[in-house]
């Protein structure tokens, strides 16, 4: 049985498009929703937990509408992208009073805080208030609101930003765990790599709508059939350039102010022969970058539009 | 990190429980905030004014005090309740709430349990300390069931004006309750549309059920229709 079912689902702010014509089922394990900044991941999120309705289309979670139907609500952990919480409370307050809410009974809801926020390393700061929380202790006292109640669908929205290394370690470990139990979890990023240490299935969703489904190794096979740019900045482009420029890899060559841009089928051919050009040149490169690091840039490659649409 | 205890039993708060909970951490962020002591400031207006006139001797109309004490439902609701319910629609800390299963009305009244006692005590308290330093006696029982249930009904205002203009709920209840203030001060019956007015008529009338009655009934059905548009809007609310 599908977990979420979008059926055309589609959502609009005024005139802005949120989602568009979504048709998706998800079935249950880690799922990685991935997309760029403003491609919808928040907004299919959001109406996966009862917060937005459909403009148009249907979507359900166990079958039930989340907007109207708090019955399905209860089997929901949701963990917002926005900071934003009541400050003037301390962690176990505000986890105690998010247990409560989601149906754990008083007697119960203060062991399920501090067991949840155990879970999320902040033991040591959860009688302290979320006013001076640092944006990790934030990031990670939300997860413990969102699993505290115990849920068996659980919604993360970016839940890796602003985590400093060992806690994002912690974070992705405790989410994994919380896979291997049998919950169906769904984490957004706008990090390839993020949600490759979470997961291998994705959902890369982008301009509202879903673009491809599937292993996250499918979804790089895809990508890497694309041509690959490499950008040198450098103080003689010009003769990096000339190096290159016969070579049968390269698909074009451009310059930009002090930097050449080399779109290549073949990146670690490319990148040692930029190497030894350099060398041969006695060039001084200042940088060396990949624009298709940004996400964007892959899916307007997978898009085929060039991001003009 | 430590593995949690046992599984928890799902099930859907009760509205009751929702609303203790929530009036719980009304109360808490208030009293760790700096409103409560702003408007404990603006409530003590009338004591200082009373202090002022009898130090000096000087002996105003009776009904100055009251005055102020109606500008007083003016500004403490909208300072309460509009904020309250504003800002956690527009800090998106609603986003907490929503994605709970709760009654979206159960919210409001949760915030209402809360804050209206706080604003009745102010208000009322305000008045009826004033009033002892100027008389030495205790204002009419009349005069107290007027400003409470004008606590009452503005709090309802603030609350229906806050979930449609969450951005400036504060300032449009005040707004709107100046307005009414003026509404009230006018001769013909658009005043009988006023809360403040019928506040006003209700603390000068006597205390025999019937008379009091009309009054009551008139603040009640403006409450009333401030507090369906607000669940109404609540309940459709998007974060």
């Amino acid at each position: 049985m599908s977990i979420v079912v979008a059926d055309h689902c589609s959502k609009w702010y005024g005139h802005v498009l949120g989602v568009s014509d979504v048709s998706w089922k998800l079935g249950g394990g880690i799922v990685g929703l991935l997309g760029p900044n403003g491609a919808g991941k928040s907004t299919l999120i959001k109406m996966m937990s009862g917060l937005l309705q459909p403009s148009r289309g249907s979507l359900t979670v166990y079958g039930q509408n989340p907007f109207h139907d708090p019955g399905v609500r209860r089997r929901i952990g949701y963990a917002p992208e926005h900071e934003a919480t009541w400050d003037e409370l301390s962690a176990l307050e505000l986890v105690t009073a998010m247990a409560r809410l989601a149906g754990v009974p008083a007697g119960r809801a203060d062991r399920a805080a501090k067991d949840a926020l155990a879970q999320m390393g902040m033991t040591d700061a959860m009688h302290r208030r979320v006013r001076g929380f640092s944006k990790g202790m934030r990031q990670r006292t939300k997860l413990a609101t969102a699993i505290a109640h115990d849920p068996d669908f659980l919604l993360l929205d970016e839940p890796l930003t602003g985590v400093d290394p060992r806690a994002r370690v912690d974070i992705v470990e405790r989410i994994k765990q919380l896979g291997a139990a049998g919950k169906t979890i769904v984490v957004s990023s706008h990090v390839l790599y993020e949600i490759e240490a979470l997961t291998s299935d994705i959902v890369v969703i982008y301009r509202g709508q879903v673009l491809a489904e599937g292993n996250v190794y499918e979804i790089r096979t895809l990508i890497d059939r694309h041509p690959h740019r490499i950008r040198v900045e450098c103080d003689q482009p010009h003769a990096v350039a000339a190096a290159l420029a016969a070579e049968d890899h390269v698909a074009r060559l451009s310059f930009e102010r002090g930097a050449v841009v080399i779109e290549t089928r073949d990146p670690d051919r490319c990148y040692d022969q930029v190497a030894g050009a350099v060398l041969a040149a006695n060039v001084t490169v200042s940088a060396l970058s990949s624009p298709d690091n940004n996400l964007s840039a892959v899916f307007e490659y997978l898009t085929g539009d060039g991001g003009r649409r | 990190m430590t593995e949690p205890s046992g599984k928890i039993e799902h099930v859907v708060p009760s509205t009751r429980s929702t609303v203790w909970t929530l009036a719980g951490i009304t109360l808490t962020r208030l009293t760790r905030g700096k409103a409560l002591w702003i408007g404990g400031l603006f409530a003590a207006l009338p004591v200082i004014y009373a202090t002022g006139v009898h130090s000096r001797r000087i002996a105003p109309a009776p009904d100055d005090l009251f005055k102020i004490s109606l500008l007083l439902l003016a500004l403490l609701p909208a300072m309460y309740v509009g904020a309250s319910i504003g800002e956690e629609i527009e800090d998106r800390t609603s986003t907490y709430l929503w994605s709970r299963p709760i009654s979206r009305g159960a919210v409001l009244a949760g915030k209402l349990c809360a804050l209206v006692p706080i604003v009745i005590a102010l208000i009322v308290g305000g008045w009826f300390a004033g009033i002892l330093i100027w008389t030495g006696a205790a204002p009419s029982a009349t005069s107290c069931v007027a400003l409470a249930a004008g606590s009452i009904a503005t709090s309802l205002v603030a609350a229906g004006i806050a979930t449609i203009v969450p951005k400036h709920g504060m300032a449009l209840t005040i707004g709107y309750l100046l307005v009414d203030l003026f509404i009230g001060a006018l001769p013909f019956s658009l005043s009988a549309l006023s809360i403040t007015n019928q506040a006003n008529v209700l603390a000068n009338l006597g205390s025999s059920p019937r008379e009091i009655a009309t009054p009551l009934i008139a603040m009640a059905v403006i409450a009333g229709l401030w507090g369906a548009i607000g669940v109404g809007r609540i309940r459709r609310l998007e974060a």
